[in-house]
């Protein structure tokens, strides 16, 4: 009797072990450490499919787009990883990444229509759908309400264009007390073309059409807040994070940068600040913003896609929480009840609308190279506005009629 | 047995096998690398062909290209300022401290070691150091020089083109120091004191030691120390990734800071090869010269 049952345990086992082999292992790239975003979602999705299994890796974020390519050459990629949006073109121009295009179609969870502009815009490639955004981001005007006061300004009216960017900034700059009037980031780097693009799109131009009087009307007023002291010298080597250090600090009396700062920000800075749309080039002119934040994507050959797109699917739905778990605007409108930073929370949402992405290029890190070119070779003085800009359009072209 | 012992114990065998391994190793570690950057510089790599063998050559296309780069001979320049410049101060500063420090005063030996903490510190450790000190809007030098009446206006060390390329090799001299120092230490401590001696009683003056005894039986350590020095400082990456990314506009860009730029931010290896390809050259000359001022060491 013990014995049946103790051989009809065993059988019972036996019998299991195939369901259990048929787990289901998807490998996860992500640029989050342990307890962020990439490491939750994967804890999740794995407790509620238990089939599936998420093994998740974090490489840094300057290294993704080497390794990835290394990993992809060697055939050693994971099934899902996310990357930065300008550079989702290089890999879908190259047929790396999956075409989600017909799953979508079929989805009931992922409605593209939804997704604001700019974010849809970053993952489309030819008519394909290369990836889905997992959140975004974008830059916005902060400022310090408190020297608005003290220095004669309304502080219920931040600037609305770049003429009354450039005359607050003024007014503002104190250098008895060692305070800039704006803060910001110029940095020969991704940074200083992702903060110049929105300038240069509000004034009529784009990532392929740099060479425009209102480009040079940017770099002009840029160079313009270098030179007379408004913003600090180090605005070329410095990137966004550093920069809003110095606002945060009481050394710079307005900031454009992100809302990946708030959280710091509401513990350093001792003063009340706000946020505001950025400036337009004149009153009526088109908004325009950056677009940051990446995407989910799953990689052209693995071997469980389905698997692999019911991830990013669940990845999908949680938008809802993005805000107020981990700093990330959500990528199509939802509610978002109590968010954390409401003022905040409202210009920048607003702000998602007019999010432009960079590119799409299969070669964006060449075009923005020149963009950065022009940017550092303006405030530098070593070429005017014009000639800086001309330049770039020139190596420009060059990157992007091959 | 017997003839396995008399050929690998006390015969010519093991001598080859010693050989050949260290040989081994030179080939795989060394060899192999350089010679497949070489071939790299003559094709047109992109990231997406990093694995294969089989891509386009493109012949001296890669060459022509970045000796065309406008950036090109405002690199060389640089380079050149940054590798002069390290080299005689670390020489020069490291020779003082060596002096200085022969003449065991109580606890000499002792701080001698602690100038070694600054070049077993990383060089990214050192660079973000300096980026404090050097920052301009509130960083320490500069809160200094103003202290201290020297200046009223701030200097941006970091992001004036016309001083970037300075503070970094400002920075990279004093992790220099004592790698210097303590070679020349060794060099110094090599000369009989004897000859010492025997010139004071003849009345040679400190200066005329020094440049009669000191200097020339220093010969073979100076070379050596002078060729280590241009190859550790056409190296240096960590304190330009610190500290100013080469910029602002490309104002303290160097060949081994560029060569990383182009093949990995702007995904044209072909062409960081080439550059490179001109570093390897000029450590090629400079090895040799190493290799021949260690050669008269054996003679001393």
């Amino acid at each position: 009797m013990t014995i049946a049952k103790l051989m009809g345990a065993v059988a019972l086992v036996t019998l299991s072990t195939p369901a259990w082999a048929e787990q289901v292992t998807i490998n996860l790239w992500t640029v989050d450490r342990p307890g962020e975003y990439h490491y939750k979602m994967a804890e999740e999705f794995s407790a509620k499919n238990p089939d599936i299994k998420v093994n998740v890796r974090s490489v840094q974020f300057p290294d993704m787009v080497n390794e990835l390519a290394k990993a992809m050459a060697t055939g050693e990629a994971p099934d899902v990883t996310y990357i930065d949006n300008p550079d989702v073109a290089l890999f879908a121009s190259r047929k790396l990444l999956l075409d989600m295009k017909p799953m979508i179609d079929k989805s009931s969870v992922i409605k593209l229509d939804t997704i604001f502009p700019g974010p849809l815009a970053s993952v489309s490639y030819k008519g394909g759908i290369y990836g889905i955004p997992r959140g975004a981001n974008t830059i916005a005007l902060y400022y310090n309400a408190d020297m608005f006061k003290a220095a004669g300004l309304d502080p219920n009216k931040p600037p609305q264009t770049w003429d009354e960017l450039y005359a607050d900034a003024k007014k503002l700059t104190n250098k008895e007390k060692g305070i800039y009037g704006l803060a910001f980031s110029a940095a020969a780097s991704e940074e200083g073309t992702f903060q110049f693009l929105p300038w240069l799109q509000m004034a009529g131009g784009d990532y392929n059409k740099v060479n425009v009087p209102g480009g040079v009307e940017a770099l002009t007023l840029w160079k313009k807040f270098i030179d007379e002291g408004l913003a600090s010298k180090d605005t070329l080597i410095r990137g966004q994070w550093d920069s809003t250090g110095t606002f945060n600090a009481g050394n710079a009396a307005m900031d454009i940068s992100g809302p990946w700062e708030l959280p710091r920000m509401s513990k350093d800075a001792k003063f009340d600040f706000r946020v505001a749309l950025l400036p337009v080039p004149k009153e009526g002119a088109p908004r325009a913003s950056a677009l940051g934040e990446g995407d989910n994507v799953i990689v052209a050959n693995s071997k469980h896609p389905k698997e692999a797109f019911k991830f990013v699917e669940y990845m999908y739905e949680q938008m809802p929480r993005v805000w107020n778990e981990f700093g990330y605007m959500p990528a199509y409108p939802v509610k978002v009840d109590k968010p954390n930073y409401p003022q905040a929370y409202e210009v920048f949402n607003e702000s998602m609308k007019f999010a432009r992405n960079r590119g799409p290029s299969p070669d964006w890190a060449k075009v923005s190279k020149a963009i950065q070119t022009a940017i550092q070779t303006t405030l530098t003085g070593q070429s005017s506005p014009e000639s800086a800009l001309a330049a770039a359009q020139k190596s420009i072209d060059g990157v992007l009629s091959k | 047995m017997l003839r396995f012992n008399r050929v690998f114990r006390d015969g010519g065998g093991f001598d080859s096998v010693l050989v050949l391994l260290a040989l081994a190793y030179l080939v795989a570690f060394s060899a192999f690398p350089l010679i497949y950057n070489l071939v790299i510089s003559f094709q047109s790599v992109d990231l997406f062909t990093i694995a294969t063998f089989d891509r386009p050559f493109v012949g001296l296309e890669n060459y022509r290209d970045i000796v065309n780069d406008p950036l090109f001979w405002p690199v060389v320049r640089n380079t050149i300022l940054f590798v002069g410049l390290s080299v005689v101060f670390q020489l020069g500063i490291g020779l003082a401290l060596a002096l200085f420090f022969r003449l065991d005063f109580p606890g000499s030996t002792w701080l001698r070691g602690l100038f070694l903490a600054g070049w077993i510190m990383p060089g990214l450790v050192v660079g973000a150091i300096w980026g404090w000190l050097l920052a301009g809007d509130f960083g320490v030098v500069n809160w200094l020089i103003q202290s201290l009446g020297l200046t009223q206006q701030k200097i941006f060390w970091l992001s004036d083109p016309s001083i970037s390329i300075y503070s970094v090799i400002i920075a990279n001299i004093w992790l220099g120091v004592p790698f210097n120092m303590i070679l020349l230490s060794v060099g110094l401590a090599a000369i009989p004191a004897d000859v010492y001696e025997a010139a004071e009683l003849d009345g040679a003056t400190r200066l005329q030691r020094f440049f009669t005894i000191t200097l020339p039986m220093m010969r073979a350590q100076l070379g050596a120390v002078i060729s280590l020095g241009i190859i550790f400082t056409l190296q240096q990456f960590d304190l330009f990734a610190a500290l100013t990314q080469g910029g602002p506009s490309n104002a303290s860009n160097v060949l081994q800071y560029w060569s990383w730029e182009l093949a990995f931010r702007e995904y044209r290896i072909g062409h960081g090869s080439v550059v490179s390809v001109f570093m390897i050259i000029v450590v090629i000359f400079v090895a040799t010269a190493y290799v021949r001022s260690t050669r008269h060491e054996h003679v001393v």
